[in-house]
């Protein structure tokens, strides 16, 4: 269960750190009924409609679980490298 | 008199919630309170023995809910601090012999006569933790800082709030060493994994087994660490809400203070 996904967020860090994160993403999949496959298959698409408008760094991907009072937000964090001038996909210029 | 209904639950098992609910009933009562605590986990009972009112038992709180005897004569009165009553559960029924209706019915009794009644659930959350809940006006949840325990707290929050109780959480059995060198949930990394309001933080205490060992409420002995943050969260039950709630933290006794000084701790 503990795959690639997880551990890219779990790194070295203390177990505590390995189990809050663990924690939140299990309260999401139990809430959500859905499995790791389908965060890695979103996180993909979502790369992807990403990087058609902008340059992103790929391997400083986050996902996060935010939570505030009765609501779960999962957050998507990445950084934007540049923009790519001309490969807008539904570009307007 | 018009009392509240509190029900200690968790979800998971062995996290602390009869130890709880002994300590904070008899905090409570101490407190000048007229309290009532309940053993609601049916055919497992433990209450009693952690009140140390086992060798008293003559009725049970199935008895009362199927009209077997009145709630008075199920009452056992605790010699050593006033105003404190236990309801032991029934050792031999399963969870099924209790309907929530009959639960109700005696739960409107109980709080004519008590300020506050405490109920202490079984695991689960199936028929048991239902009849718990049924008539309970507020909810503490207790967990500990480990990961199936609060994923079980999760559920049991989410529970409650589908039937518009607003639950509190206890953190039991807090280790600071553990905390301080990374390898234990804080109690600030299980808030921002539950996101519910805080009602009190509980060390892990060697005390706790020996209270239980003997049936001394825990909140008796002035010495133990888990006894005081009890004794603190019934203050904040009953209606000190701004008494601070203390973080567990390593130990600093002289001798530690010491040899920190002369550089002997690492
Ligand atoms: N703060 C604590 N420190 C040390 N031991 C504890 C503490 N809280 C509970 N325990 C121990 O943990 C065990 C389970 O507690 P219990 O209250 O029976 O849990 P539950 O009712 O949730 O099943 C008991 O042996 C109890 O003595
Ligand atoms: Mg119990």
């Amino acid at each position: 269960m503990l795959n690639g996904f997880m551990k890219k967020f779990s790194g070295k860090k203390s177990s505590k750190e390995t189990a809050k994160k663990r924690l939140q993403f299990a309260l999401v999949y139990d809430k959500l009924e859905i499995n790791e496959m389908t965060l890695e298959n979103l996180q993909k698409d979502i790369v992807e409609v990403i990087s058609k408008y902008f340059e992103i760094d790929t391997k400083s991907l986050q996902l996060e679980v935010q939570r505030e009072h009765e609501l779960s937000a999962l957050v998507f964090n990445t950084p934007i490298l540049c923009v790519k001038k001309n490969k807008g996909y539904n570009s307007k210029t | 008199m018009e009392g509240k209904i509190i029900v200690v639950t968790s979800g998971k098992g062995g996290v602390g919630k009869t130890t709880a609910t002994a300590s904070i009933g008899a905090a409570l009562a101490l407190e000048g309170n007229r309290v009532a605590v309940i053993d609601m986990d049916i055919g497992l009972r433990n209450l009693d023995v952690v009140l140390g009112l086992e060798n008293r038992i003559v009725f049970n709180i199935v008895d009362v809910v199927n009209k077997r005897c009145n709630l008075a004569q199920a009452l056992i009165r605790d010699r050593r601090i006033d105003n404190l009553f236990l309801v032991p559960a029934s050792q031999s029924d399963n969870k099924d012999v209790l309907t929530p209706l009959g639960v109700q019915r005696v739960a409107k009794q109980l709080k004519n006569e008590f300020n506050y009644v405490i109920m202490d659930s079984p695991a689960g959350i199936e028929k048991g933790f239902e009849n718990s809940v049924v008539a309970a006006d507020e909810a503490i949840v207790i967990c500990t800082p480990d990961v199936s325990s609060i994923r079980d707290a999760d559920r049991v929050i989410g529970l409650l709030y589908a039937r518009s109780i607003t639950p509190r959480l206890v953190v039991n059995r807090i280790v600071p060493e553990m905390v301080a060198r990374g390898d234990m949930l804080s109690h600030e990394d299980v808030m921002d994994v539950l996101s519910i309001d805080l009602l009190g933080l509980v060390p892990m205490d060697d005390q706790v087994v020996v209270s239980t060992n003997t049936g001394m409420p825990l909140v008796m002995h002035n010495q133990s660490l888990a006894g005081q943050a009890f004794r603190r969260i019934a203050k904040r039950i009953n209606g000190e809400v701004d008494l601070p709630i203390i973080v567990p933290s390593v130990k600093t006794g002289v001798w530690n203070r010491i040899t920190q000084k002369l550089g002997l701790n690492k």
